[in-house]
């Protein structure tokens, strides 16, 4: 009789969830990722509400990506009702988005990912002993976050991106104070870089099947936004043709899906965007791909921390050029009028931890159906898979040191459950 | 104080926005050498929420049975609790969806599907527990957070705060959203603290603070400035519940002033 192993609550991701490992004599029986978070019924709750509100509503899915669902529910409602934002208002989104990516991709490494590595059980305890580190990561965390309080109102549920463009715009001195800011971050990354490549890919998840999915960016620049979803095996498809090509299946031991490409699980997220678009990053970043392109491994999860550190590298280069596209061309209107016509629109962007798809009609000024499938969501399969070929490698070891590998592999993955728990019409 | 203050911190179903601010506060790290931290899964590896505490912030609305038996848990283990945030304060935007029947929900999201667990529908943690403090917002402000602790850390409590948003926009000297263009601000009824952050951006008060307490909301008065300007009230209903879904009077007070000048 062997009694499950388990971790009833996985530490330091965001939103809850378990692992449930199921050995006998023979080996492993099953792997189960529970994600024990309520659901929130977010596509439910909006339809039938009037468009402005129920995208006020939509950042709420989730607070590390909250930009990343409040400009993705934005686009696709513009194209719902047929609005093209101009390409400075376009550039702002990209720019306050980065912000976001930046934020989330610093807390991820530092305070979620790094302790394992050093033998702690949290960031707070690293720092006498890694005081640099600690204060790295709250200075990379905190420029992301100025992005998102000049640009979004605030880092958390920005309430400053609306249909249209924006209610107010930072001031020129404001756009460079955040130059002056992104420009120090820049080695803060580069030493980001350094460190997370030092660290351990366990060589027990390598996946030669692993499939990665990512936007084709638009303009042929490595970035957030684009019209076709690019998958490694070499097929493109657009955007509005996702219900064709990620299959979503409900499992008992979830309140969130599973999703599936040709029958199989799928990647999404920082090292996805990198094997499907290196070639698209410019600057500091393509030469630290170049330099360390042995570590960007399509076919190891872990890859995807030290993909991170690499973004956050391109995304700081990005954001000081967005800033001055945008100072070259001032002073920029916030915002154009929209009239809220009927209509369907996908949007389907790069957020920090992956695709995010937004699908919504728009009929009287109301949400007449809507649809969200989040990166954690569609990684949640690939993941299962992962934590049990840990498990198959380990399930005779001490359970404590078979948990802490589970529970690293999966935050390889940056899992944002509460993202994942919201749920699609099926 | 020579000992130090036993905190935890919760989550029940929420965006995990209250937690995420209170980890991203830069001050977080002065508070080490005057905290433990018992439980707090986001940040702390060895966590347990069986553990006792002194002072218990729990973030998000109870939205499971298991939920249920975690606040009661909480409680009993807990010297202080403080609900934090417009999910555990309010039942958050999650409530928004109270107009339909829970079996609605799901059969929209899920279909037939079946899993293991049983879903309730969303309330605010005082529905099943005594909450001593409440920290309003979606999410709170660090300042809200800084208050909080910085008062229990010298043995005083944080004051409720009893005006609404409106008192920060005339300090700051903003236009009036609601009288100047017309737009439906929810200033008027909603618990200030965030410096008027919104209308600040020219973008109108959505109320994620939620209602004013002490019987000073006055929904009845808002409803018949935004009557005035035209919106009918389903709109006017629907804006107040974004986050005040479970507040008992709104409902009657809005009613009301559509009974008596129809």
């Amino acid at each position: 009789m062997y009694i499950p192993i388990t971790v009833d609550h996985i530490a330091r991701v965001e939103g809850k969830g378990g692992i449930e490992i199921v050995t006998s004599d023979e080996g492993v029986k099953e792997v189960k990722l529970n994600i024990i978070e309520g659901p929130r019924f977010f596509e439910a709750i909006t339809i039938g509400k009037k468009l402005e509100e129920a995208l006020a509503i939509y950042p709420r899915v989730c607070s590390f990506c909250a930009a990343s669902h409040k400009l993705t529910a934005l686009e696709a409602a513009e194209k719902a009702i047929g609005f093209t934002p101009r390409p400075e208002i376009q550039d702002l989104r990209e720019l306050l988005y980065m912000g976001d990516t930046i934020e989330s991709h610093a807390l991820h490494l530092y305070l979620l990912v790094l302790p394992d590595y050093l033998g702690y059980s949290s960031p707070l305890a690293m720092v006498d002993k890694y005081k640099k580190e600690i204060e790295y990561a709250m200075a990379l965390k905190n420029i992301g976050s100025k992005i998102m309080d000049y640009l979004g109102s605030r880092a958390i549920h920005q309430e400053n991106a609306v249909l249209g463009g924006f209610g107010k715009l930072p001031t020129k001195a404001q756009f460079e104070e955040l130059k002056r800011e992104l420009k120090e971050a820049l080695p803060l990354a580069e030493y980001t870089v350094e460190l997370f490549s030092k660290l351990e890919q366990y060589e027990e998840v390598t996946d030669d099947e692993m499939v990665h999915m990512a936007v084709k960016p638009r303009n042929d620049v490595y970035g957030i936004y684009g019209d076709y979803i690019k998958v490694s095996d070499g097929f493109e498809f657009p955007v509005e043709d996702y219900k064709k090509h990620i299959v979503e299946k409900v499992v008992e031991h979830s309140f969130a899906k599973h999703s599936f490409y040709r029958g199989k699980p799928f990647m999404v997220g920082a090292i996805s965007r990198i094997v499907n678009n290196a070639d698209l990053l410019y600057g500091k970043a393509k030469e630290l791909y170049t330099q360390y392109k042995d570590l960007l491994r399509y076919n190891n999860c872990f890859a995807n921390n030290f993909a991170q550190a690499i973004e956050v590298v391109y995304f700081i280069e990005r954001a000081i050029d967005i800033i001055d596209d945008t100072l070259a061309k001032w002073p920029v209107k916030e915002r154009d009028e929209v009239e809220i016509k009927d209509g369907f629109g996908v949007s389907i962007t790069e957020a920090p931890r992956g695709l995010l798809v937004y699908a919504l009609e728009v009929r009287g000024g109301r949400v007449n159906y809507a649809d969200i499938i989040t990166p954690t969501a569609m990684n949640l399969a690939i993941m299962e898979r992962h934590v049990r070929m840990m498990a198959e490698n380990h399930w005779q070891d001490d359970p404590e040191r078979l948990k802490l590998l589970a529970e690293m592999t999966v935050r390889a993955y940056d899992p944002c459950i509460s993202c994942s728990v919201h749920v699609v019409r099926l | 104080m020579s000992e130090k203050v036993r905190i935890g911190f919760y989550a029940l179903t929420s965006c995990y926005g209250c937690q995420l601010q209170m980890a991203m506060m830069d001050e977080i790290l002065h508070l080490l050498d005057k905290a433990e931290i018992e439980c707090w899964f986001m940040v702390e590896r060895d966590s347990d929420e069986d553990r006792e505490v002194d002072i218990a912030f729990i973030e998000g609305s109870v939205s499971t049975q298991e939920e249920v038996e975690l606040v009661k848990k909480i409680r009993e283990k807990a010297r202080i609790v403080v609900a934090v945030g417009a999910c555990a304060t309010q039942g958050g935007v999650q409530s928004w969806g109270k107009d339909k029947e829970l079996s609605e929900l799901w059969k929209i999201v899920y279909g037939d599907a079946h899993v293991k667990f049983e879903p309730k529908m969303a309330e605010p943690v005082e529905k099943y527990i005594k909450v001593d403090y409440k920290l309003y917002g979606c999410p709170p402000e660090k300042k809200d957070f800084l208050y909080a602790l910085g008062t229990f850390l010298v043995g005083s409590w944080p004051e409720d705060i009893d005006y609404p948003v409106c008192v920060e926009c005339r300090l700051r000297g903003n236009p009036c959203i609601l009288i100047e263009k017309g737009e439906p601000c929810l200033g008027p009824v909603t618990v200030a603290g965030c410096d008027a952050r919104c209308p600040g951006f020219n973008v109108a008060c959505i109320g994620c603070r939620g209602a004013v307490g002490y019987d000073v909301a006055w929904f009845d008065s808002l409803a018949l400035e935004f009557k005035k300007k035209g919106f009918t009230k389903e709109e006017i209903l629907e804006r107040m519940k974004i986050f005040n879904a479970h507040n008992p009077k709104l409902e009657e007070m809005v009613n009301k002033i559509f009974e008596e000048g129809e």
